[in-house]
């Protein structure tokens, strides 16, 4: 690695002043992917802002949502017991990111962040119609995500939490690349009681996505039946290495199936 | 690897032909493009800057011109080198057409990628989303800057 600077935030106003006055900061949550792209040398930021002093960690209750501090750890989720009792199925989606290792280092924030194509939480905030606070504004689920890597977060913003919508019932499934537990697809299924959301991570390549589709025909009847009635199209969907087009397509209709029987 | 797209533009042929050979219009257009120096009258020396998530390559390396068959077309091709990170080509041939109209033109693309090095390792998934994304960014500026 070549040496950089680093800079340990005390709040998040602090973060924001230290990204102002570098050239190319960075600012560091879990370093999940961060830490791995600088040994490689493929990004060379004069300067890191470690955000993991900012007091941005813990789960809350809201009553019908659940907020979630960034830099929560994907196994602080997992095994947060009103996590469990709230959202089942976000805790289970945490516990299943990566390995043991990633899942103790790994922040909620990190990744919604970073919006990797293959992530797994974005789906979640997708599809329990989430909200992420950050040093300036809401920005709710919808407007958030950009495209492939992109989001709607500034230079100068730093996200605080996340807030998650109580569903009347949810399930992640997610097919894992066996190597890096990425999803090569991966479905989250919302049951609201004005409609049911579905949020697909791993297949698009502008990143997650909600598939209207299959919301409309969960909407009306949330079986498995309704899901063998859409006809899921491979427009716009990845096709690399691991996967075809066509086969994402496949299993977008496969884990939805899973997700509503399970 | 290929990529297809065709655009509809309500300007002369002549007009965009003329667009798609100036560097100024060039650089405007090129994702992320910081120089674009002409060194001849086929070939520009180019500078650009690639973001994709966490990686922030920049490339330096050549574009040229080719297959010129005015106003009908070109192959632009561009290959740099982004040091350690690997390096990246890609071509594009573009077809310039008379609408029915006779006034209007219409630009068709396809695009070739290809990446070397660390950076194909690292991201081959995203090749594929990255080069499209590019191609398209770069026809909708050229179309934005011939627009103003």
């Amino acid at each position: 690695m070549y040496s950089t600077k680093i800079v340990k935030a005390e709040n998040s106003s602090a973060a924001v002043q230290a990204i102002g006055s570098s050239k190319e900061g960075k600012i560091l949550a879990g370093g999940m992917t961060l830490i791995p792209t600088l040994k490689q040398r493929l990004a060379n930021p004069d300067c890191l802002i470690d955000i993991s002093s900012c007091g941005l960690e813990g789960v809350e209750d809201k009553g019908s949502s659940v907020r979630i501090g960034a830099m929560t750890k994907h196994a602080a989720v997992a095994e947060s017991s009103s996590v469990a009792k709230a959202i089942p199925a976000l805790a289970d989606l945490a516990g299943g990111i990566g390995d043991r290792q990633v899942r103790n280092r790994g922040t909620l924030g990190g990744s919604v962040a970073n919006n990797d194509p293959a992530a797994c939480y974005p789906s979640a905030v997708m599809a329990l119609d989430g909200t992420v606070h950050t040093n300036k504004r809401d920005i709710s689920a919808d407007d958030f995500f950009k495209g492939m890597f992109e989001t709607a977060l500034e230079e100068d913003e730093v996200i605080e939490s996340v807030s998650f919508k109580k569903p009347e019932k949810a399930c992640y499934m997610k097919f894992p690349n066996p190597a890096s537990r990425y999803a090569m697809v991966g479905v989250f299924v919302a049951k609201f009681s004005d409609g049911v959301r579905v949020a697909v991570t791993g297949a698009g390549e502008e990143g997650v996505f909600r598939h209207s589709d299959l919301e409309s025909a969960l909407s009306s009847n949330f079986s498995e039946e309704a899901v063998s009635g859409v006809e899921v199209s491979s427009d716009g969907l990845m096709s690399d290495i691991h996967a075809s087009a066509d086969y994402r397509a496949n299993l977008i209709g496969e884990m939805t199936k899973r997700a509503v029987s399970s | 690897m290929e990529i297809k797209e065709s655009y509809d533009l309500p300007l002369p042929i002549e007009t965009v032909w003329q667009a798609l050979n100036d560097e100024g219009f060039l650089k405007n257009s090129i994702p992320g493009c910081e120089k674009l120096e002409r060194i001849s009258p086929n070939e520009l020396s180019a500078e650009v800057k690639l973001k994709i998530g966490p990686m922030s390559t920049r490339f330096k390396g050549k574009v040229n011109l080719s297959d010129l068959n005015p106003p009908n077309g070109y192959t632009i091709s561009g290959s740099g080198t982004g040091g350690i990170a690997g390096a990246a080509s890609g071509s594009a041939k573009v077809f310039l057409s008379k609408m029915e109209d006779g006034e209007g033109t219409i630009l068709s693309y396809q695009v070739k990628a290809e990446v070397k090095g660390k950076i194909a390792q690292l991201g081959s998934r995203l090749i594929h989303s990255t080069a499209k994304k590019l191609a398209k960014k770069f026809f909708s500026n050229f179309v934005q800057e011939l627009s103003k």
